[in-house]
Parts: C-alpha cells; sequence; structure tokens
C-alpha cells in the first residue's frame, strides 16, 4: 500500500457530507432509480439455480455433448484402425518359397553350383513341391551336362549299373578299336 | 426452517439437506443480485452473476470455515465475481478499440458494445462505471448498502483504514463526473 505523505485522514463527517452532495447531484440530475427486476423473477432465480446445482452435482458422466465430442470420434479413429490394419497393412508370405522359386531365382553360376556338386545340396531340401523340377532333367541332358562339366565320381554315382555296363561295354570296344586303329597306323 | 440461523442451515446443508440451502438463496438472493447489479450496470450479467455465486458457495461450502458469517462469504464470492466480469469487460473493451485488431474487428459496429452503453442506464451508474475496480466495489457496498467498513473489510479482504480512503476517492471522483454531466448541459435520460 503506497503511503502518501501529506494525505489528510478522512473522518466520517467529510465522509458522510460527501456522499450527501453526490446523492443530491444525482437527484438534482433526475436519475432514475435501477428498475428493478419483476417478483416472479426471484422465484425464478431460485429454480433455476437449483437445476444449475443439481446437473453441477449429479454423477451422470455420459453426456450427450461428451458422447458426441469424445465416444464417438474415438470408435470411429479405432474401427478405421483396425480396418485398415486388416486390409491394407503389408502381406508376408505364410510359408517358405518352393524349392522352385528359390532356383529360379538364383543366378546361373550357383544352380552350376549346385548341380556338380550335389553334396552342396542340403537334405532338409524338399523337391516334392517342385512344379519345374530342376533336380531331375532328362536323363541324356543330365548325362551330357555332367560329361561336359561334372567329375567322373559324379557321373559315376548318378547313373545305375546298367547305364554304366554299357558305359563300359562302350569304352571298352572304342579302346579297342582305338588300339586297333593305331597298329593299324 | 425461517427460525434457523445461517450457520444452522449451512449445518443442515453440509448434512445433506438441499431444502435448507434453498431457504439460504431465498433471504440473500436480492442483496446477491443487487451488488452484482451496481458493479456490473446490467441486469443480465447480475442475473448470471447471482446464480454463479451460489452455485459457487454450494460447491464450496465445505471450504467454510466459519471465520465470517456466511453472508460476508457469499458476498464476497459475488463481488469476486462481479470485478471479473468488469476486467473480462475492460479486455474485451481494450482489444476492439487496439489498432492491431481494429483491423479484424469492425469498430462502433459490435452490437454487444452498443448494448453495454445502454446498459449503463444511468449517469451515476456510468460515474461509478468509471471507477477503478476496488473503489468501484467499495463504493457499490458503502453507498448503495450502508455496510460497515468491518464487514467490508471482510468482503474485501483488505484493512479499513484502506477502505475508507477507497471510498472517500471514489465519491470525490463521482462528484466530479457528475458536476461535469451539469457542466456540459447533458440532460436527464
Amino acid at each position: 500500500m503506497k503511503f502518501r505523505q501529506g494525505t489528510p485522514l478522512v473522518d466520517d463527517r467529510a465522509e458522510e457530507e460527501l456522499a450527501a452532495e453526490v446523492r443530491r447531484v444525482a437527484a438534482a440530475l433526475g436519475e432514475p432509480h435501477q428498475e428493478a427486476p419483476p417478483d416472479p423473477y426471484w422465484q425464478n432465480l431460485l429454480v433455476r439455480t437449483n437445476d444449475r446445482v443439481d446437473r453441477a452435482t449429479s454423477g451422470r458422466a455420459l453426456t450427450i455433448s461428451w458422447a458426441a465430442r469424445v465416444a464417438f470420434p474415438g470408435v470411429v479413429a479405432i474401427l478405421s484402425f483396425l480396418i485398415g490394419l486388416r486390409y491394407f497393412a503389408p502381406q508376408h508370405e505364410s510359408h517358405a518359397p518352393t524349392l522352385a522359386n528359390v532356383f529360379l531365382s538364383m543366378p546361373q553360376q550357383a544352380v552350376d553350383t549346385l548341380l556338380s556338386d550335389p553334396s552342396e545340396i542340403s537334405a532338409a531340401l524338399s523337391v516334392a513341391d517342385l512344379g519345374v523340377d530342376p533336380l531331375n532333367p532328362e536323363k541324356e541332358e543330365f548325362a551330357n551336362y555332367l560329361i561336359n562339366n561334372g567329375s567322373v565320381a559324379t557321373l559315376e554315382e548318378s547313373m545305375s549299373d546298367q547305364q554304366v555296363t554299357a558305359v563300359l561295354t562302350a569304352l571298352g570296344s572304342y579302346r579297342e578299336q582305338s588300339t586297333t586303329g593305331v597298329r593299324q597306323q | 426452517m425461517d427460525q434457523k440461523s445461517d450457520q444452522d442451515l449451512v449445518q443442515d446443508v453440509r448434512n445433506g439437506n438441499r431444502q435448507a440451502f434453498t431457504e439460504l438463496m431465498r433471504r440473500h438472493q436480492q442483496r446477491v443480485y443487487w451488488v452484482a447489479r451496481r458493479i456490473v450496470g446490467n441486469h443480465e450479467d447480475a442475473d448470471d452473476i447471482a446464480q454463479d455465486a451460489f452455485i459457487k458457495a454450494f460447491l464450496s461450502l465445505g471450504d467454510f470455515r466459519g471465520d465470517s458469517s456466511f453472508f460476508t462469504w457469499l458476498y464476497r464470492i459475488a463481488v469476486n465475481l462481479s470485478l471479473n466480469t468488469v476486467r473480462r469487460r475492460q479486455v474485451l473493451t481494450y482489444l476492439r478499440e487496439s489498432e492491431i485488431l481494429s483491423r479484424f474487428l469492425p469498430l462502433g459496429n459490435d452490437p454487444h458494445h452498443d448494448l453495454e452503453l445502454k446498459e449503463l442506464e444511468s449517469r451515476l451508474q456510468r460515474a461509478i462505471g468509471s471507477l477503478p475496480e476496488k473503489q468501484r466495489a467499495v463504493f457499490v457496498l458503502r453507498y448503495y448498502d450502508g455496510m460497515p467498513y468491518e464487514e467490508i473489510a471482510g468482503v474485501l479482504k483488505t484493512s479499513v483504514g484502506g477502505l475508507k480512503a477507497n471510498y472517500f476517492h471514489a465519491l470525490r471522483k463521482v462528484q466530479e463526473y457528475l458536476k461535469d454531466e451539469i457542466s456540459t448541459g447533458n440532460t436527464a435520460r
């Protein structure tokens, strides 16, 4: 509170005189009294105030306004999320790719490596679901491939006994022919 | 129930008797209304403030310790709500008249502003409206209600000496305002 030096203390008489002067001037101006509300207003005020007190103290938490502002948009947001998750989320493969898909996607050099050395092929590999069967080409093609690229041991293991006998017989006759040809020369 | 004191009625309300609160409202509603009406200057705001004051009193009854009378405590709520309304109105008036906002708000075409002017229904009311908040509250409580300074001190939470000075200055300002009105020849409405 500011301390005003020299401010005279207000005595009650001076205050009363000044208040009387103000009333006199207001009356001289013909100032009307503030219009009072009609009598029914006071009963109506009681009723309205009691209603507001009831609303303020009621235990009702869910109002239409709250439902419109919070509950409904919230439900819509959750449903949209679930629908989006169901239909638009990235799809993952439910099962491992087939062996055929794996082989078809492999580079040629890797395929060659597998065919020339079957020991690299894991026993866990399944060929049952191969649509195209790269491991079982036509026997003649396979044999030609092995002759050109594979080892003799591999060739032997892949051939049946009958085929081996046939080859040896052919090789034997080829050697005879070769020897004869050399002698004749 | 008419014979019971305010203190007994307050206790009844605390015990869950809503009728006791209705009786308290009936006893004090006119004085609460009029103190609000004289501070804010119009019926509509005074009506809102009267309701708000009673609702706030009901909800805060647990905080009422009985240091002062129930009426003083209720009056304090009503005066504070009234002064808040006055402050809000002053901020709105300032914003309307602000150079920056005048680009966005049409000055003088605001029906609410014009209505406020009309609501200050007499020059005396306009004189009171020109007072600072505290002087306005003291003036209304003393000039119209004849409330003793000790009781006003309880309502406004300030010293008796400060209140006397405030009231005297308020009377001076109102007197000068009204004399100016006479000297400029403004006719009564």
